[in-house]
């Protein structure tokens, strides 16, 4: 032990060589049996063993089993230095047990061929889900509609923004405006696709159909052109959400200290140079932690889809998400699916890192 | 009976009051003699004669008498347990413990038949556990279930879709004579006999319900004088002719614009498919050939054959012709039931039993008293897929969309004699022949199924109006016993050929592929994928063995 830890730890353990070979014995013997528990059912599964393998239950506790070993082995092998590793170590296995398995189980999974129906199971069958996902028309269509719903966050961010900044002024029953305009955001996009998408857009007797009928559409319809489906999928998504980041940027826009403006109109600016040139500086930090939530929000867009147009006309507003339900549920076509969401998941990574990267190196540049 | 269908009676007049009142006085009488009102002490009226059995379990609670509740279940379930005291003696299962997996719908379903058992617990000293579940969820959970072994039911009530899965993989106990003679299978309409609830000529299946789709139709679109001037259209070409003409006029009820035939144009979980399927039948269900949708010794998908071909060119005839409404691109079948054709647009339909009896239980219904009921119509020529040529010959074939639920035992009873028997006797309880006329009266989420259910005297002395019931149980009886039925494929996986074939319909529709042959193309192609995927020779297999071949 180094002189420094004794500001830090109580007694100071004396490790003997017997002691430590108890240690590794305890962390390699029980990291052994797992090895063999993991192979063991791991070939069961191929069906050489003549073994019906019901279950992985048996790695589960060979898992365990290290774990607890792992644990004890620190506080043998480093005595109280091992007992403040306790405190981390244990809760890391338990994110490894629950995140990294699963993971390696998807990505088993993602290179596999099991549709449900087929009688065998799942089967590896290398790159092939890759290869059909690259040719599949339906998820490639349903990125570039991800592309144009992401690119609709600029349009709600600009609204949000008008929003926040009539909530932010002295106007009348503002306590009831800012309730009135978070409602849409209580509401489940459920309901959302229900009382707007089924109800209130309803050709004949909904009465956003008939108020376009009295302003002289004579045949209104919502969902049967793509584009104008599009856009219906777009503005029902902004309403629910426009209030999130509205709320966001009026915090963000009460806190910026009143002296500023008030400097700012001193010195001569007018009220669009103040707001261009101070406040919406100011707030640039607030607004790209709205737009990021938003996007992350807006990557997930699938419950009004498949409530009101189930992906159509035509797949014009499928979602990934929308697309990937339907694979999984109607078709059970699990391996696939799963490729589908962990290609997904990649792009979404990579895109939100890229995105975080290009805010950091514009909010701070480097001179 | 769907809860539909009998509320529709209620608030139509179709049950007629003065046979009401015998009813509710009959069953006093039932009461007083049976003891009943005292539930454990109830006198089994099986012994009695047959007919007057069924009589006096219709008149619980009494048409008419507001909904029956878990002590008619009871009720029910003990007078009907006659057939099953003949083969399963006092206790002979105390201690058997069985798990019933079921649907949760409407209240119905499982928890009738936990009425409906209940006093067969009793009687054989077994008891059943219970898993609820509801119809979105009903798919995944078995699929799971399969896929992952870990079957935890021993009696399902299952859809016949999905006994290519189940039955397919040798999931299922076969059922022992015995209970043959205690259902009484030859009773079964036509299209339930086997191959539907056989798999290579084994028995697995206890009907319960039966499905079809019907035509529907506005009464007050046909006639002379009427908006389209014609009888009620008999085939396709008919009703495509006159879809086109009512462009431009307006309906007779509401005065809006009036539009012929609904299909519905967006998918629907794969049960849209059945949609197309109600023309398709027509042209492409061949009456010396029980396969329509693939090719039996290959699989080769017939979906883009001339047949299928023509179904969808009529869809595609009716778009461009612009005879739809507005935004009927986004129209799934509820929609097109429920928000249009009840609500007075359109006035044609193809449906399962119960939407002409919701014309009048829906509040945005119009159409209630001017609803008519038919077969799904005819084509005037027929493919022959043997030969590759049409011929011109007038062709009906209705449409078996889901062929209906059952009640199915499970495989994982099979090892021990005891439990097994007691499985298939709480099946046959349920699917017993008095039973399932009690379940076609009164709500149950079930339909009439058995050619008894259809000896309209009953229905009439129980209580209901004749003329609606031959109206609305005739188009059903005849859809049922048709020689030339198309019967659904039991394969495993038919749900996500039909998933995968309203993708491509909602981009044919959406004019993405240049022609009806590029969009049928397309579905052929993804189809013979899921035939790769899941297995084409075991699909081969399967699918010949659902067909009796």
């Amino acid at each position: 032990m180094s002189q420094g830890d004794l500001l830090h730890v109580v007694t100071g353990d004396d490790i003997g060589e017997r002691r430590r070979f108890i240690g590794k014995v305890l962390i390699w013997g029980s990291f052994a049996l797992m090895a063999m528990a993991f192979a063991w059912c791991a070939i069961a599964q191929t069906g050489y063993l003549a073994v019906e393998l019901s279950s992985w239950r048996l790695a589960l506790y060979a898992y365990l089993l290290w774990a607890t070993c792992l644990c004890i082995a620190q506080v043998v092998l480093h005595g109280e230095q091992g007992k403040r590793t306790l405190f981390v170590l244990p809760a890391t296995l338990f994110v490894v047990a629950m995140v990294i398995f699963p993971l390696i189980f998807a990505l088993t999974l993602a290179f596999s061929n099991w549709n449900l129906s087929a009688f065998e199971g799942p089967r590896f069958n290398g790159l092939d889900n890759v290869r059909q996902m690259w040719t599949d028309p339906f998820y490639w269509n349903a990125l570039k509609n991800m592309v144009y719903y992401t690119l609709a966050i600029l349009v709600e961010y600009s609204i949000a923004f008008g929003l926040a900044l009539i909530q932010a002024t002295q106007i009348r029953a503002r306590r009831f405006f800012r309730v009135a305009f978070l409602m849409p955001l209580m509401l489940s996009p459920v309901a959302v696709s229900w009382m707007v998408g089924k109800s209130m857009l309803e050709i004949r007797f909904g009465p956003i159909s008939q108020l376009a009928r009295w302003l002289g559409w004579d045949r209104p319809s919502f969902f049967g052109d793509p584009e104008i489906a599009r856009l219906t999928i777009m503005i029902m998504d902004a309403w629910t959400f426009i209030p999130f980041m509205m709320i966001m940027l009026l915090a963000g826009l009460q806190a910026i200290p009143r002296e500023v403006q008030e400097a700012a109109r001193v010195d001569g600016a007018s009220g669009w140079r103040g707001f261009w040139e101070v406040t919406f500086p100011l707030m640039l930090p607030v607004s790209l932690t709205a737009i990021l939530i938003r996007i992350i929000f807006k990557l997930k867009l699938a419950d009004i889809i498949i409530n009101v147009t189930s992906g159509g006309p035509g797949g014009a507003t499928d979602s990934v998400t929308s697309f990937i339900f339907r694979e999984y549920r109607d078709r059970s076509n699990v391996g696939y699916g799963t490729l589908l969401a962990i290609v997904y998941l990649a792009l979404i990574v990579i895109a939100i890192t890229a995105f975080m990267k290009a805010v950091d190196r514009w909010m701070n540049p480097k001179y | 009976m769907k809860t539909g269908v009998y509320n529709y009676m209620k608030r139509a007049g179709k049950l007629r009051r003065r046979d009401m009142l015998k009813g509710l006085t009959a069953t006093g009488a039932v009461t007083a003699f049976s003891g009943v009102a005292t539930g454990a002490g109830v006198r089994p009226a099986w012994a009695a004669s047959h007919d007057r059995l069924r009589a006096e379990i219709l008149k619980i609670p009494g048409v008419g008498m507001g909904s029956p509740t878990d002590a008619d279940w009871q009720k029910v379930g003990e007078m009907c347990l006659g057939p099953i005291k003949e083969v399963v003696s006092e206790g002979e299962f105390a201690g058997v413990e069985l798990t019933f997996m079921g649907l949760n719908n409407q209240n119905l379903h499982n928890f009738l038949f936990r009425g409906f058992l209940k006093p067969w617990e009793a009687y054989t000293g077994a008891r059943i556990n219970w898993i609820d579940l509801a119809q979105a969820d009903y798919n995944a959970r078995l699929q799971q279930s399969i896929a992952t072994g870990t079957v935890d039911f021993d009696i399902i009530e299952m859809g016949a879709p999905f006994e290519g899965d189940v039955l397919g993989r040798g999931m299922a106990s076969v059922m022992p004579d015995w209970v043959r003679n205690v259902i009484d299978m030859d009773d079964y309409v036509s299209y339930l006999q086997a191959p539907v609830g056989t798999w290579d000529g084994r028995t697995y299946r206890v009907s319960i319900d039966g499905d079809c789709h019907t035509f529907a139709y506005r009464t007050d679109y046909f006639g002379e004088g009427s908006v389209t001037g014609r009888d009620v259209p008999a085939t396709w070409q008919e009703i495509n002719q006159i879809s086109r003409e009512l462009k431009g006029k307006a309906d007779p009820l509401t005065g809006l614009d009036a539009h012929g035939y609904l299909d519905p144009l967006k998918g629907w979980g794969g049960f849209g498919f059945y949609f197309l399927e109600n023309r398709a039948a027509a042209y492409a269900k061949h009456p010396n050939d029980p396969a329509w949708l693939f090719d039996p010794d290959t699989m080769k998908p017939r979906v883009n054959n001339p047949a299928w071909v023509q179904a969808i060119e009529d869809v595609f005839e009716l778009i461009e012709a612009d005879a739809y409404p507005a935004d009927q691109i986004n129209a799934d079948p509820g929609t097109t039931a429920f928000q249009q054709f009840l609500a007075g647009t359109g006035s044609m339909l193809m449906w399962w039993g119960d939407v002409g009896s919701n014309a009048r239980t829906s509040d945005t219904s119009v159409v209630g008293d001017v609803v008519g009921f038919g077969i799904n119509p005819a084509s005037d020529r027929v493919y022959n897929a043997s030969t590759g040529e049409w011929e011109n010959t007038m062709n009906e074939a209705p449409n078996m969309a889901y062929i209906g639920w059952g009640v199915y035992v499970m495989a994982t009873v099979d090892g021990d004699a005891q439990r097994q028997k007691a499985a298939w006797s709480a099946a046959a309880h349920l699917g017993g022949k008095d039973l399932s006329l009690w379940a076609s009266a009164y709500p149950s989420g079930f339909q009439p199924y058995r050619n008894s259910h259809f000896n309209y005297d009953e229905w009439e002395e129980a209580g209901y109006d004749r003329a609606f019931i031959e109206d609305y149980l005739g188009s059903n009886a005849d859809s049922y016993n048709h020689p030339n039925a198309a019967i659904e494929p039991r394969i495993p996986g038919i749900f996500q050929y039909y998933s995968v074939a309203e993708d491509e319909l909602a981009k044919g529709f959406a004019g993405q592929y240049g022609s009806a042959q590029e969009t049928a193309d397309a579905i052929a192609a993804t189809w013979e994928n899921i035939t790769d995927q899941i297995g084409r020779q075991q699909q081969i297999a399967l699918y010949k063995a659902s067909l009796g071949m």
